[in-house]
């Protein structure tokens, strides 16, 4: 399944309620399609259906974290 | 597309599952995977509960990519690109990972993402990057970043803690061979998975707000419940 998720400017969770991610530091992680366009292009190439996630990569205008 | 698929309303999270041709829906919408597949949970789930929950939702999920198998070979599967090289250093810092970033001419960029394929979905390399390419609006790129810079080139970077701004680690030429460039990624990355940790989002939060990070870009934050267009003020907190 491709993978999109779409960086948005929005409010998130409490951030005191998140920790840190359990993923190791340079390891392989989720490989996400940053642009409709692009995540289309792969899927229609691929075959493969669409995971649209939202998500921001800011939090209240502090940027730098998901 | 958020508001399309909300219903006129901006949210931070929105989930749907597409089909290849990116119209058809296949599951519903909502705020998490399991609003999507419908799967009932509570407002405050203990971990046993969750964990029934995130099974479902994978079985769910197994059940879609059943019916479509893929249909092309994944090594020449299309390689990430950004709407900017801002936006690049900001997810890159988020997610804590290189950017391999390629200052081309436009008339270079089909070739070059060819090639990049070589290098972006190769197993040791997959997952572990994010790649951008320039593009018109990127000319000030190198007024944010750190290190020495040719006018070309394929810059590995290391974005900073909040996203603004970045470091050149190695500059490539454009006409590097694939296996080149991934040996200088492997090499980088182990260096920088080694002078890292991981962010903890309650701590990186705080300390952004204490020394006043603010980041901006064309769309402003915040959720638009009602869906009248206009971001909702923001709730005040009580004083204790």
């Amino acid at each position: 399944m491709a993978l999109l998720m779409v960086s948005v400017n929005a409010r998130g969770p409490r951030p005191t309620d998140m920790g840190a991610s359990p993923q190791e530091m340079g390891g392989s992680g989720v490989v996400w399609y940053t642009t409709w366009g692009s995540a289309v292009a792969e899927a229609k190439r691929s075959q493969r259906p669409i995971f649209f996630m939202a998500a921001a990569a800011q939090c209240g205008g502090i940027s730098g974290v998901f | 597309m958020v508001r399309k698929l909300m219903g006129g309303k901006f949210v931070n999270t929105a989930f749907c599952i597409f089909a290849p041709d990116g119209k058809k829906k296949l599951t519903r919408v909502g705020r998490s995977p399991a609003m999507g597949f419908g799967v009932r949970q509570s407002a405050d789930p203990d971990p046993e509960e969750v964990k029934k929950v995130n099974a479902r939702v994978i079985d769910a999920m197994y059940g879609i990519a059943k019916k479509y198998p893929p249909q092309a070979n994944l090594a020449e599967a299309v390689v990430v690109d950004f709407h900017s090289f801002e936006q690049a250093l900001n997810v890159s810092s988020g997610d804590q990972r290189l950017l391999v970033f390629a200052v081309a001419t436009e008339q270079q960029h089909a070739t070059l993402k060819r090639k990049m394929q070589k290098v972006a979905n190769h197993p040791d390399v997959i997952g572990r990057y994010h790649f951008d390419f320039s593009s018109s609006t990127d000319v000030r790129w190198s007024e944010v970043v750190d290190g020495d810079q040719a006018k070309s080139g394929i810059f590995i970077i290391q974005s900073d803690e909040f996203g603004q701004k970045g470091k050149v680690l190695a500059e490539l030429s454009l006409n590097s061979a694939a296996d080149s460039i991934r040996a200088v990624l492997a090499v980088e990355n182990k260096k920088y998975a080694a002078s890292e940790t991981r962010k903890h989002y309650g701590k990186h939060v705080a300390k952004g707000r204490r020394t006043g990070v603010k980041y901006e870009d064309a769309m402003p934050w915040g959720e638009d419940r009602d869906g009248d267009g206009k971001i909702d003020p923001r709730r005040q907190r009580r004083r204790r």
